[in-house]
């Protein structure tokens, strides 16, 4: 298929989920300035302008960081590459695998991120509003935490990409992260003008699936990466990809539906997507199915407990009427549980 | 004056009858050390304590008696390579295609009638025996030799290995080598030795017989400083044709005429030289061309060594001396030759799908013995891949070879002629074969050589009846099970041929049955007869399915604990930002 050729789709996934998450952070900012400054539109600007630079710059020098990967890489690290590309393969694999899953996990929580944020900007300009805004680390705060904030999606996007498709095609590259970008640039718009949260909220939730299916399939093929170098390895095999496999442990053998083969896109994109394989093996079934486990495993464990902490805030709170509570402090038990939550959450630190 | 023209006749009849001889050999087969290519000794098999066995000479119309004393630990039994065989199908040699093997220990005598003339060769047909250097050069003389020449030389080649046949077959039939890649030779040899030299007298007529006695390697044969004409293709004189080089594949063999150079100022290198394209890897230490030198005079020094160039060749456009013209098949077969992993997970060699493996009971003793069913070829065995032919029926077989190797086709019992040639695979059903060569005299010999990715069409009469095999001559690839049995004329077996019953002694020792059918039954009941490998499916087996099912299940399982996982959030927030907004409106208000 031609056109899969030129569109990579799980690249295109890690770049519009990492541009999302870099938007929302710049429209919540940029939001909550719109909503706070409503009166001195003079610091509205110069502070929007600022997130802006910010933003811009940071997603400047990640591209930088990530060309120059690119160039590094072909020229240097390619020879380093073809004799034990197996390994690699798997070893990139899985590291993806890791880094996928636990944003893929942070995700869901991002709306009550979003709130902890506006929380915490709240303070920190009620703060400022009492002292003034001579401070120069608070000064260019609104400068630093968007820049941080992109440099690092940026980063991980390139990381990402780098251990999903090591082996990608340059002209897949391109057009996928384009659209990558854009559809994250149009979450954020629509999160800026004041998009239903709940509907967000099922947009990650869909993401989050898509990006545990791809890392799922990735065990597989890295499993299948290191169990082909073992394999190659052992037969001697003169020129690799000739699909050979240790039938002492082959689960299934298919003539037909093989993702090697460069005629049948389709299954190119359900390799690419779902980790499949028209060859399969003790190793990569047990693997996918581990995987999967671990993740229920997890998120019921998550669950469970915080289930457990609401029950007993809940039994503290019993004792106060609940009427009373203002919004703040609402807001404050709110981030405080989020707080003690596993260290998925993103932690800009000058906020602190 | 007629009456004298007649008594010459009768006289020269005489003497040619007279000239047919007996001629036996003795051969004592046993293990022999030796270093042939000087690079390492190793234990091969020998014939009367000597390496290499000694050459075979006979004339035309002789009886060639080879007695078999077989003193290995281990069956053997000897093949004479291209020749008839007519009505002595007992005597062709393959183990369990022909005969039983000959017992360690035992004697057997072949006995042969000459028919034919030409250039031949004799070997083990045991396993891969012939690769361990049971083989020889098998020369037939004419009575009056076609073409004249002064002396003749005999130029046996071969690939060399270092370790034995069967260590290196374990190996190329393991599960570890899926690729099917062959044993790379670790040198080459004429006529078994090293630094051939062959004297030539200037003004002189040489014939040299090429032969290769090869398992694997294909050599291109030239000679610096001399053209060669070729006169004889496995045994089939030809018109002369003028060539600067040619290639020769393993069990072929071809005549050629050269003539001495008129001066002793310089010797001459002769090349043989291996053609890497089936070579798996080359070492950089294989020597690839090997040489062997003609001397004018020992003294001269070596004419400056030329720079090899391989010459294509076309055996199809040779002309035999003697023609055969061709008729229209009355029978049609499409053999399909092609290598993969089957369901033992070692790569083999497969005809339309079936790999070679021997019957319980030699081909042509069931062939024997099973009276009206001989000619039903379920008798044979399916995994014999038998070939039934009618007596005297023209028959047509086109060779597909649907693999990235070259392959040589040897069929015993007959020459054929080679009477198409074409790219890709042919299939019958498609209609009428569309690569014939439109010749009277169709080129004709034993051993032809199929492309990779090509086919030959050749035809024979089935005018021998026997058992036939037929196979490709790489000895890898028969052992790997690229062969058909063809079971020419199986009615008339029993009036034209008589086994000497020695030879079902020998079975008996070795616990061989020797009649029935493939499994030694009555009938058609072939329960436990050898089966082979057949194709893996390549689809889902019932493991595969249970694999698929249960990851399935278990992403399925994730996906919902996920948005389980999440949901509880979305009521959470709702209700907690209704709940904010109320206390905003309630604080604004």
């Amino acid at each position: 298929m031609a056109a899969a050729d030129y569109f990579s789709l799980p690249i295109f996934f890690i770049v519009f989920r990492e541009t999302t998450e870099a938007s929302i952070i710049v429209s919540v900012l940029l939001s909550f300035l719109s909503q706070v400054l409503t009166t001195d539109h003079a610091i509205k600007r110069r502070l929007q302008r600022q997130v802006w630079a910010g933003a811009l710059i940071g997603l400047l020098i990640s591209l930088a960081i990530g060309a120059a990967f690119i160039v590094v890489w072909n020229k240097y690290g390619s020879n380093l590459w073809a004799s034990n590309e197996s390994i690699w393969e798997g070893s990139f694999s899985l590291l993806a695998v890791v880094m996928i899953t636990i944003m893929g996990v942070a995700m869901l929580r991002t709306t009550q991120i979003q709130e902890k944020w506006k929380g915490k900007l709240a303070k920190a300009f009620d703060d400022e509003a009492e002292r003034g805004l001579g401070n120069n680390s608070r000064r260019y705060a609104l400068f630093i935490l968007p820049f941080i904030t992109v440099l690092r999606e940026g980063l991980e996007a390139i990381v990402f990409i780098g251990g999903v498709t090591f082996s990608a095609e340059i002209k897949s590259i391109p057009a996928a992260v384009v659209a990558g970008v854009f559809c994250g640039f149009l979450v954020g718009y629509i999160m800026y003008r004041g998009g239903n949260m709940l509907q967000l909220h099922r947009f990650f939730v869909v993401s989050t699936c898509f990006l545990l299916i791809i890392a799922a399939g990735l065990v597989a093929k890295g499993i299948a990466a290191f169990e082909a170098n073992y394999w190659d390895k052992l037969i001697d095999a003169q020129s690799d990809d000739l699909g050979y496999y240790d039938p002492n442990v082959n689960v299934w053998a298919l003539n037909c539906c093989n993702p090697n083969d460069n005629t049948s896109g389709g299954w190119q994109l359900m390799n690419a997507i779902l980790g499949w394989s028209n060859v399969a093996d003790i190793g990569t079934i047990v693997g996918y199915i581990l995987y999967w486990l671990f993740i229920i495993a997890w998120l019921v464990f998550m669950k469970l407990r915080r289930r457990h902490r609401a029950n007993a805030d809940a039994a503290a709170k019993s004792l106060e009427t609940p009427e009373e509570l203002s919004y703040d402090e609402k807001e404050k038990e709110v981030t405080e549980h989020h707080h003690q939550d596993q260290s998925e959450d993103i932690e800009p630190a000058q906020l602190q | 004056m007629l009456a004298s023209i007649k008594s010459l006749a009768l006289v020269a009849l005489a003497s040619t009858v007279a000239q047919a001889a007996v001629v036996t050999y003795d051969w004592n087969i046993t293990y022999v050390n030796t270093n042939a290519d000087g690079l390492f000794e190793r234990r091969v098999i020998g014939v009367n304590g000597q390496f290499p066995p000694p050459a075979i000479n006979v004339t035309l119309n002789d009886t060639l008696v080879i007695n078999v004393i077989n003193n290995l630990d281990q069956p053997t039994s000897l093949h004479s390579h291209g020749l008839f065989q007519t009505g002595n199908a007992q005597f062709d040699g393959p183990s369990m295609v022909t005969q039983c093997p000959i017992p360690p220990g035992a004697n057997f005598t072949y006995t042969i009638p000459i028919e034919q003339h030409g250039t031949y060769w004799i070997h083990g047909h045991f396993g891969g025996q012939y690769v361990d250097g049971l083989r020889a050069p098998l020369i037939i003389h004419n009575l009056n030799e076609t073409y004249k020449y002064d002396e003749e030389y005999t130029i046996a080649l071969a690939d060399w290995y270092h370790q034995e046949h069967s260590v290196m077959l374990e190996q190329y039939l393991s599960i570890f080598n899926p690729s099917g890649a062959e044993p790379v030779p670790e040198s080459a040899l004429i006529n078994q030795m090293l630094d051939q030299k062959f004297n030539f007298v200037p003004g002189k007529t040489y014939r040299l017989r090429i032969i290769n006695m090869s398992a694997l390697a294909m050599f291109h044969f030239h000679i610096d400083g001399h053209e060669i004409e070729i006169i004889e293709v496995d045994g089939i004189d030809v018109e002369r044709q003028k060539v600067s080089s040619f290639p020769i594949t393993a069990a072929q063999r071809y005549s050629v005429l050269v003539t001495a150079k008129a001066d002793t100022s310089m010797n001459y290198i002769i090349h043989a030289d291996m053609d890497p394209a089936m070579f798996d890897v080359v070492p950089d230490e294989l020597v690839l061309n090997i040489t062997g030198t003609i001397v004018y005079n020992e003294a001269s020094p070596l004419a400056p060594e030329e720079l090899s160039q391989w010459e294509p060749f076309n055996d199809a456009e040779l002309v035999p001396v003697v023609p055969l013209a061709t008729q229209a098949p009355d029978q049609v077969f499409a053999l399909t030759a092609a290598f993969s992993v089957l369901n033992d997970y070692s790569n083999k060699a497969t005809f339309n799908d079936i790999t070679y493996v021997m019957p319980k009971v030699p081909s042509l003793y069931t062939a024997l013995s099973t009276g009206n069913l001989s000619s039903n070829p379920e008798v044979y065995g399916k995994y014999a891949h038998p070939m039934v032919l009618k007596h005297n029926d023209w028959v047509e077989i086109v060779i597909n070879n649907d693999d990235p190797g070259n392959h040589p086709f040897h069929l015993h019992g007959h020459v054929f002629q080679i009477v198409g040639r074409g790219e890709g695979k042919y299939d019958p059903s498609s209609g009428p074969y569309p690569g014939y060569l439109n010749t009277t005299n169709p080129s004709r010999r034993d051993t032809v050589l199929v492309p990779s990715e090509e086919n030959v069409a050749i035809r024979f009469q089935a005018n021998n009846p026997g058992v036939w095999l037929f196979h490709c001559h790489i000895e890898w690839h028969l052992q790997a099970g690229l062969a058909t049995t063809i079971i020419e004329a199986p009615e008339i077996m029993p009036s034209v041929l008589k086994v000497d019953p020695t030879h079902y002694e020998h079975c008996k020792a070795l616990g061989i049955p020797f009649s029935g059918n493939a499994a030694g039954k009555e009938g058609l009941d072939l329960a436990g007869a050898n089966l082979g490998p057949d194709p893996l499916p390549g689809t889902f087996t019932g493991k595969g399915i249970v694999a698929l099912v249960f990851t399935i299940i278990a992403a399925l399982l994730g996906l919902g604990t996920v948005i389980w996982y999440a949901r509880e959030d979305d009521a959470q927030i709702a209700s907690q930002i209704a709940q904010a907004k109320i206390a905003q409106e309630e604080e604004t208000h």
